[in-house]
């Protein structure tokens, strides 16, 4: 149950709070490039989802068992070569580079395997998938997986949790880009400024957009103290008297947060 | 047909060398420096949490990775327990500081957070991390909203009670947990 | 045909602002959104882009002629991503501080459309001296870029300019009645509102200097 739902409070934080494009602003190319229409927007966030699952189990693995400090694979073998029993392996300058290639080859992996077995998908998605290779998202979360890998991460994540990052990291972009299409089909009826047409227009609606998502932030830390009840022995010590403010945004900006006089 | 390929694919394959090499000798010219960077981080911090802290090593305590603070002289003089926990947003990293005794908090250390720049990341601050000094570590911290009046209590953030509320239990938490596994050693 | 593109002093000039990186082609937003809330972190990361982009350029340069048209890109990538874990090893050597500021975004540079698309145009089809020309002026275009929006947003949202470095205060903080500091700035809503609202202050700029032009033509 415990595991659950800190795979439930994962993929939430990933997919609305931590959104890729309007928390880490990755992938923001595509995000203003494809969002004219909705059904472009929908081909490409499921394309980038399909593709960043996939990256992320090829990296996840050849980190944990190559390049990570101290991954058994490499380490074994650098035992075996050196006759030292102690020392570790550290591969982990070479991540970038490996990265970007196994990017580089899962785009065109699921390109052929598509384009040879599903030829309806292929013509909905298939158009985007070269696109992909330069995906920020995709290499963001590859990144991001790294940090919880080896001997000396403070949160170690298995290939379950690394799967689920994924997932949701790119489901957050499928979401970010197509409510960014559904606005943008709307837009084509306003008047807007005409130094503004186009990009200028387009990343003012994602500001607004992710002053919207921000509204969300602190849902995964009460999600998480909601599911964790019960070791509240230091928990409810620390919370009896200040239950009525509301850490929000509404708050605040006008009065500078210091201590209470 | 052999040939071809080599023959189309020299230069990727002299280029990898090259970089290889390159890389090579990165690394092993700025890993020394980048490692001792990372320690800093953590053992670098020992002296401001402990007073009379000179340098610190890592123990293993109840499965848990722990800093044995020691003055100039290889004294013990106390512990920092590195903790981490769920804050408002994402995950709050912290030293906390203790005496030799666990009777007594030392200090506290925010090592990464990601709260709200403005409001949450006060907890990062001088002002507020100084009021953890000379808490007592036996009994749970108490957050409250105004001027704390007795000795276990710790004064809020305005608008950001939930990230203050992290840190002490995160604190709380930790403190308890490395008091349990010395009692136990 | 190798060498008929424009000289090196125009690929220099093109780059800071006819054919600014930020503002005009609009590529590589993801770092100058991400990293514009501090001039520190603006500048470090376009020192980053900046170094990367100029080794690359040269290396590319160099090679133009043995390049294979199919096997190019991937030449480009392996170029751009060894080139990155140097910079990122350097950073995270001496200066710490700065490397966990940037954290993930100084090995996105590997897909900062910036770099990849500047070894295509230009690069590895013309000499040494029009590529380090070309790159020198789209990095300072990069940074000027990256500067303009940071200023704007550290100043909104700290009150200060290049204040961990040099501590400058331009908004004093005596005062909070009268200002406080825009929180929202640092946060992700000001960088998109931000870069939107200059990238239509610089296309109003420009259509206005365009009729102006057009109006002593006449």
């Amino acid at each position: 149950m415990n595991y659950l739902a800190s795979l439930l409070v994962l993929a939430i934080t990933t997919a609305l709070i931590n959104n890729m494009v309007f928390h880490f602003f990755v992938g923001n190319c595509p995000f203003i490039g494809v969002s004219r229409k909705v059904d472009m927007a929908f081909g490409m966030g499921a394309a980038v989802t399909f593709v960043t699952t996939i990256a992320a189990v090829l990296s996840w693995i050849a980190t944990y068992y190559i390049m990570a400090p101290g991954a058994p694979l490499a380490t074994w073998l650098y035992r075996a070569l050196t006759h030292d029993p102690v020392k570790v392996s550290d591969l982990s300058i070479l991540s970038y580079i490996v990265y970007i290639f196994l990017i580089a080859w899962a785009v065109q992996l699921v390109e052929m395997y598509i384009r040879k077995f599903f030829p309806a998908l292929y013509k909905a998605f298939g158009v985007f998938l070269p696109l992909i290779t330069t995906n920020c998202v995709i290499l963001f979360v590859c990144l991001e997986i790294m940090k919880h890998i080896g001997l000396d991460a403070a949160d170690p994540w298995g290939l379950d949790k690394a799967l689920v990052y994924a997932f949701f990291a790119g489901f957050g972009f499928l979401i970010a880009i197509v409510i960014m299409a559904g606005i943008r089909e709307e837009l084509d009826h306003c008047d807007v400024p005409k130094p503004l047409q186009g990009p200028g227009i387009t990343l003012i609606i994602a500001g607004i957009l992710s002053l919207a998502f921000m509204g969300l932030t602190g849902v995964d830390g009460n999600l998480a103290r909601m599911i964790a009840k019960k070791p509240a022995t230091a928990e409810k010590a620390a919370t009896p008297q200040a239950v009525d403010v509301h850490h929000s945004y509404s708050v605040a900006p006008d009065q500078p947060a210091t201590l209470n006089p | 047909m052999k040939n071809s390929y080599i023959g189309q694919a020299w230069l990727v394959i002299v280029l990898s060398l090259c970089f290889g090499v390159a890389l090579a000798a990165v690394q092993t010219a700025l890993n020394p420096k980048i490692e001792s960077n990372k320690l800093r981080d953590t053992i670098g911090q020992i002296p401001s949490l402990v007073p009379g802290a000179a340098d610190g090593k890592a123990e293993t305590i109840g499965g848990q990775t722990v800093y044995r603070a020691v003055d100039a002289q290889g004294q013990h003089v106390g512990w920092v327990i590195p903790a981490r926990g769920q804050g408002f947003a994402d995950v709050i990293e912290l030293l906390v500081g203790t005496d030799k005794d666990v009777k007594q908090i030392t200090g506290l250390y925010v090592l990464k957070q990601l709260e709200t720049p403005g409001l949450g990341d006060f907890i990062t601050g001088d002002a507020w991390r100084s009021q953890f000094k000379s808490k007592p570590a036996d009994v749970p911290l108490v957050i409250t909203k105004t001027a704390p009046k007795t000795d276990s209590e710790v004064q809020g953030i305005t608008g950001a009670t939930i990230s203050s509320r992290s840190v002490v239990g995160i604190v709380n938490g930790a403190v308890e947990k490395f008091r349990s596994a010395v009692a136990n050693e | 045909m190798s060498n008929d593109g424009p000289t090196p002093l125009e690929r220099f000039i093109n780059g800071i602002l006819p054919e600014n990186p930020v503002y005009r082609q609009i590529l590589g937003i993801c770092p100058t959104l991400a990293v514009s809330n501090t001039m520190e972190g603006a500048l470090t990361m376009a020192g980053a882009v900046a170094f990367v982009l100029i080794c690359s350029n040269i290396l590319v340069s160099l090679i133009r002629g043995l390049l294979k048209p199919h096997l190019r890109i991937l030449v480009f990538t392996l170029t751009i991503a060894a080139f990155v874990t140097i910079a990122d090893r350097f950073l995270a050597a001496y200066m710490y501080d700065m490397s966990k500021l940037l954290g993930p975004y100084i090995p996105l540079i590997i897909v900062n459309c910036i770099i990849i698309a500047r070894c295509e145009i230009c690069a590895s089809k013309q000499r040494l001296g029009a590529a380090v020309m070309d790159a020198v002026g789209q990095s300072l275009g990069f940074m000027l870029g990256l500067m303009s929006i940071a200023s704007v947003r550290e100043i909104l949202g700290f009150g200060t300019w290049f204040g961990k470095w040099l501590g400058w205060r331009v908004i004093p903080a005596a005062a909070p009645e009268i200002w406080s500091n825009w929180v929202i700035m640092i946060l992700p809503p000001g960088a998109f509102i931000t870069l939107g609202l200059l990238m239509g202050v610089m296309n109003w700029i420009e259509a206005r200097s365009r009729k102006a032009r057009k109006a002593v033509a006449a």
